[in-house]
């Protein structure tokens, strides 16, 4: 049972949980480095971006690609009215207050979704079946996981040129870096953060629209994802993408291991441990700068 | 300093009025019956993570509304006070004492998800000797010690297992069998039936993983379950995770025989989120198929776009719902016109043999569960049509 | 403010006469409610008061030390696993509840040594995985009754011959509720929690001036996870059962909203926080198609569209929205919570007609 020849396999399907974990651990980060949010209504929004993904689908009868983009256009308007409804409001907002308010959207998005859809499950078939698989040195690769690994890597890539080489993403660094200077300098910052929340929201929902055609649609598909995404931000270091996408790799592939070869009872607390011993270690995550508090 | 002392009075004087207030209304004599209603209350999961079994209570409002509009029983109409427990003890509770202690009253309870939610209000009614007819969870707990007032129906989770077990073994010829199971009781009351069965052929489990119910990556489970080299997998798990096991096995070319446990018994939702792949599934079943072309499934089939929710679905939970209720409906039947607590539980022991959308259900004087027959079925190539492996039968 | 003249006024347990005769009021009160209330109302104001008690332990870490913890249900699963291990092993329940909370208290207690270079997003996560694995350890293992959890003895502490186990029961609770916030409100005046507050208020401050920060944040933790645990033992008698699943991030996130919603930092927040929450919880049941219609005016015209739109049968996820929307709007229009409020509300009345 227990067999090396299975390693290659296994990490390989780890890879594949992470780059979802990593997804969702990107949207977490980049809203953190701007707003200084723990945003825990990524999970649910994803949800519901998936949900309004297969209403196109079934209700629209448009192709699953044409209702995945119409999803992360509508999960783009989700997250600016989030930013710009509740966010915005909150005055003098403590780091406690801005994570209750983030759960309060959690709840109503939530709340909405399961009152629209109900708590059934439901199917999302795509173009790829589950039999689609490529056998590369006797490790099956599903094509839906190919999908995954290559949607969370694009997304890395693009965030990386859009952050570095646009004015956009060099207006977001500005205004990470240094809030009010950023607004002397004429970046409009509100805009910003309202475009920070927009592009979370798209990251997070692409990553609710791959746990969905793997699994089922249902309201609680994406409480799992969602923490251990945002177990991948903290180990990655919250302010450092790089970090998260390294996070959401490396927690996929211990879970996975640790399932295969030990118990998979106990396959979804082992990435905390990890990240206890991590943080002990480096208290600020494995990529971020450590910055000194000033007093 | 006068006022302050004032103030102090007043607030004082505030404070215990508060309090004094009207002690609460006691319940009839004989609680939850008049001359012209019986209450009978449910919980159920209608929000939270079990919100899918929320359609049982459901189909409770369904067969009692029929009732109702046949005449009701013995001249008395039926009440329905369904509440959302969201699957959380303390709800139930909550809920269940209120009910129980706002005039009028509840006659008795009919059915209810969840073994935890029920284990917390077991006692409470118990001691009140209020009637429980049909708890919609295959545990022991209802039975062990057997009580006056509570009526099981579903069949012993343990018992399925067995039954599957059984005929993989004998009827298919598998020897490794694997079992994957949901880490709550349901999910190991099915374990262990299981392997205890296994045991008596002299085999044990090819391997046995546990599944837990958030977990949406299932690769290393069914990758374990392949390297076991199992040819026969057990699934004890929520309909959920039985897709994810599905297309992850599809994926990953491992093709044993699925045996599946009643709670994914209803073929049309299995075979639609599973994307096509409900083929060649065994699975256990404790009430008439869905679809079936029986008398007993017609009347209600029939009856359900008139009186169902805008957007419920007739499946194997919603037929639960009436399945589980309708002996406690019968009882009521015998009870008379003179409708007590003692009548009643005497018209229940007197039942034998009834036949309604479950199987046989009979009671005794000492008999508490009352359904212990299940049959086993199989899905066929195209997933749609299903056949009957076993008859109705009792698990010994 | 109010000015104090000297240092005993200071150390005051009851600033007010006023306050303390309310406590007095509602002391009497809750101590008559059972030969007032029947059982059902008895269940409620137990289930308010053990939330009481979490949130008070839980506002003494997040309020007043200004630590964050996600994963406070781990500790309320410990306190109540092991208060009814001890007692079926033959302890007395009036031993076996604080022999729990400390145990509960030494988890505390190790849960605060990675608090100690840890603050924000990193604590938080680092508490989830606390209150993750309890859960999951409780659920798997045998020797704690596996998914069924163990069988809660029944309560036999007597406070009046008369007395029903309920009502028994709920005497005990209130007791300790009361006792619980004495404590903590002593607690803040002593030198310890002026030490915690310190910390909150810059740690690094804090440590210039003397206060050992690894000896104040641990026993935050474990003062705050004592609480917890005496309220986690409650809770298994209150329940009658101990259902491992039942304790899980949704818990922790829900004392976290009590604390929050009724104000951090404050006594009398954390309270109002777990009455508010509390009876919402219990008391938002599913909605009705009908009561729509109910709504004058438009009420037939909403219950069309609704119908068309939305699924009838998922009617009772509004609850979702309702609560997600109060927690929203105390903390938009409100951020030191309902104690805030009722903190504007005495100045009002206090400065009127101004």
């Amino acid at each position: 049972m227990d067999s090396l020849g299975a390693l290659p396999q296994v990490l390989f399907s780890g890879l594949a949980a992470g780059s979802v974990y990593a997804l969702i651990a990107l949207a977490m980060v980049i809203i953190y480095r701007t707003t200084e949010v723990l945003n825990f209504a990524q999970g649910d929004m994803a949800m519901m971006t998936t949900y309004v993904g297969l209403a196109f689908m079934v209700a629209g009868g448009m192709p699953f690609l044409g209702a995945a983009l119409a999803a992360l256009a509508f999960a783009a308007v989700l997250g600016a009215c989030a930013e710009f409804m509740l966010l915005r409001r909150a005055k003098e907002p403590s780091v406690l207050g801005l994570i209750i308010i983030t759960l309060g959207l959690e709840m109503i998005v939530f709340g909405f979704a399961s009152w629209k859809w109900g708590g059934e499950p439901r199917d999302m078939t795509i173009p790829l079946a589950p039999t689609d698989v490529t056998v590369v040195g006797g490790v099956i690769m599903s094509h839906l996981e190919l999908a995954a690994i290559a949607v969370a890597a694009l997304v890395i890539a693009a965030l990386f040129l859009f952050l570095n080489r646009s004015k956009a993403g060099l207006a977001m660094r500005a205004t990470q870096q240094n809030r009010p200077v950023a607004r002397l300098m004429g970046i409009r910052v509100r805009r910003v953060e309202m475009g920070v929340w927009a592009l979370a929201a798209v990251i997070g929902g692409s990553a609710g629209l791959l746990v969905g055609p793997a699994a089922t649609v249902e309201p609680y598909m994406m409480w799992d994802p969602m923490m251990k995404g945002f177990a991948a931000a903290v180990l990655g270091g919250m302010t450092s993408l790089a970090g998260a996408a390294l996070g959401g790799a490396i927690i996929g592939i211990v879970e996975n291991l640790f399932g295969y070869y030990v118990s998979t009872a106990f396959k979804s607390v082992v990435p905390f441990a990890v990240i206890l011993l991590m943080l002990a270690i480096k208290p600020s995550g494995l990529l971020a700068r450590h910055y000194v508090k000033k007093v | 300093m006068l006022d302050k002392f004032r103030n102090a009075a007043a607030a004082l004087a505030t404070g215990l009025l508060c309090f004094a207030a009207p002690a609460q209304a006691q319940p009839a004599a004989l609680a939850g019956v008049t001359d012209t209603e019986i209450h009978i209350g449910q919980w159920g999961p209608q929000t939270g993570p079990a919100a899918a079994w929320g359609s049982v209570a459901r189909g409770t409002a369904m067969l009692f509304q029929m009732v109702n509009d046949a005449g009701g029983i013995h001249g008395r109409k039926i009440v329905y006070h369904m509440f959302d427990d969201q699957y959380n003890p303390a709800r139930t509770i909550a809920g269940v004492k209120e009910l129980v202690e706002k005039s009028p009253g509840i006659f008795g309870f009919a059915s209810g998800v969840g073994t935890s939610p029920g284990l917390a209000v077991k006692d409470y009614l118990m001691e009140r000797g209020i009637p429980w007819v049909g708890p919609a969870a295959g545990s022991l707990h209802w039975i062990t010690p057997p009580q006056k007032a509570l009526f099981a129906l579903y069949p012993l989770y343990a018992d399925e297992a067995k039954l599957l077990v059984r005929h993989l073994v004998e009827k298919e010829g598998k020897k490794k069998i694997a079992i994957l199971y949901a880490s709550d009781e349901y999910g190991e009351n099915g374990h262990r039936g299981a392997v205890a069965e296994m045991q008596r052929f002299g085999l044990a489990p090819a391997v046995e993983v546990a599944v837990n119910q958030a977990d949406r990556d299932l690769k290393s489970h069914v990758l374990k379950l392949k390297e076991s080299g199992a040819d026969a997998v057990l699934m004890w798990v929520n309909p959920t995770h039985a897709v994810i096991t599905l297309k992850t096995a599809a994926a990953l070319q491992f093709a044993p025989q699925w045996a599946a446990s009643s709670t994914l018994s209803d073929v049309p939702l299995m075979q639609t989120i599973t994307g096509g792949l409900w083929k060649n599934i065994i699975f256990a079943s404790f009430s008439e198929l869905p679809d079936a072309d029986l008398p007993e499934v017609k009347k209600y089939r029939d009856a359900f776009p008139k009186y169902a929710q805008q957007g419920e679905r007739w499946g194997v939970f919603f037929m639960a719902g009436i399945g589980f209720v309708e002996p406690m409906v019968e009882g009521l039947r015998r009870a008379g016109r003179n409708l007590t607590r003692e009548s009643f539980i005497a018209a229940m022991e007197s039942i034998r043999g009834y036949k309604g959308l479950m199987g046989k259900v009979s009671f005794g004087p000492g008999e508490r569960q009352g359904q212990r027959e299940i049959f086993l079925a199989r899905t066929d190539d195209s997933g749609t049509r299903v056949t009957q492996l076993t008859p109705w039968a009792e698990v010994k | 403010m109010d000015m104090k003249r000297s240092y005993y006024e200071d150390l005051r347990l009851f600033s007010t006469l006023p306050l303390s005769l309310w406590l007095a009021a509602c002391a009497i009160g809750a101590l008559a409610a059972p030969f007032l209330f029947g059982n059902y109302l008895l269940y409620v104001f137990g289930y308010i008061a053990i939330n009481v008690i979490v949130a008070i332990g839980l506002n003494i870490l997040v309020g007043f030390t200004g630590q964050i913890s996600l994963g406070h249900a781990g500790f309320f699963a410990i306190g109540a696993y092991a208060t009814v291990l001890l007692a079926n092993a033959g302890l007395p329940i009036l031993l076996a509840l604080p022999a729990a909370a400390l145990i509960a208290a030494a988890f505390g207690f190790l849960l605060g040594l990675p608090a100690l270079r840890l603050e924000g997003p990193y604590l938080a996560v680092v508490t989830l995985g606390f209150g993750l694995a309890v859960e999951n350890i409780f659920a798997k293992a045998a020797i704690f009754g596996g998914a069924t959890g163990p069988a809660v003895p029944a309560f036999d502490v007597a406070f009046f011959p008369g007395f029903s186990r309920e009502q028994n029961l709920y005497a005990l609770i209130v007791v300790i509720a009361f006792a619980a916030l004495l404590a903590v409100r002593n607690l803040m005046r002593t030198r310890t929690g002026r030490a915690f507050v310190a910390i909150r208020d810059s740690d690094v401050a804090a440590a210039c001036a003397g206060v050992d920060l690894t000896w104040y944040k641990t026993l935050a933790f474990a003062v705050s996870a004592f609480f917890t645990g005496i309220a986690g033992g409650l809770f298994a008698f209150h329940l009658g059962q101990v259902d491992p699943t039942s304790f899980n991030l949704m818990l922790s996130i829900l004392f976290l909203a009590m604390v929050v919603i009724g104000g951090v930092g404050s006594i009398l927040g954390p309270v109002l926080g777990a009455v508010v929450i509390s009876l919402l919880n219990l008391k938002l049941k599913g909605l009705k198609m009908a009561d729509f219609s109910e709504i004058p005016l438009f009420g037939p015209d909403i219950a069309a569209f609704l119908g068309r739109y939305f699924m009838e049968t998922g009617m009772a996820n509004i609850q979702f929205i309702v609560y997600g929307a109060i927690l929203v709007l105390i903390m938009l229009f409100e951020p030191l919570g309902l104690y805030g409020l009722w903190i504007r509300a005495k100045r009002y009345w206090r400065t009127w007609p101004l």
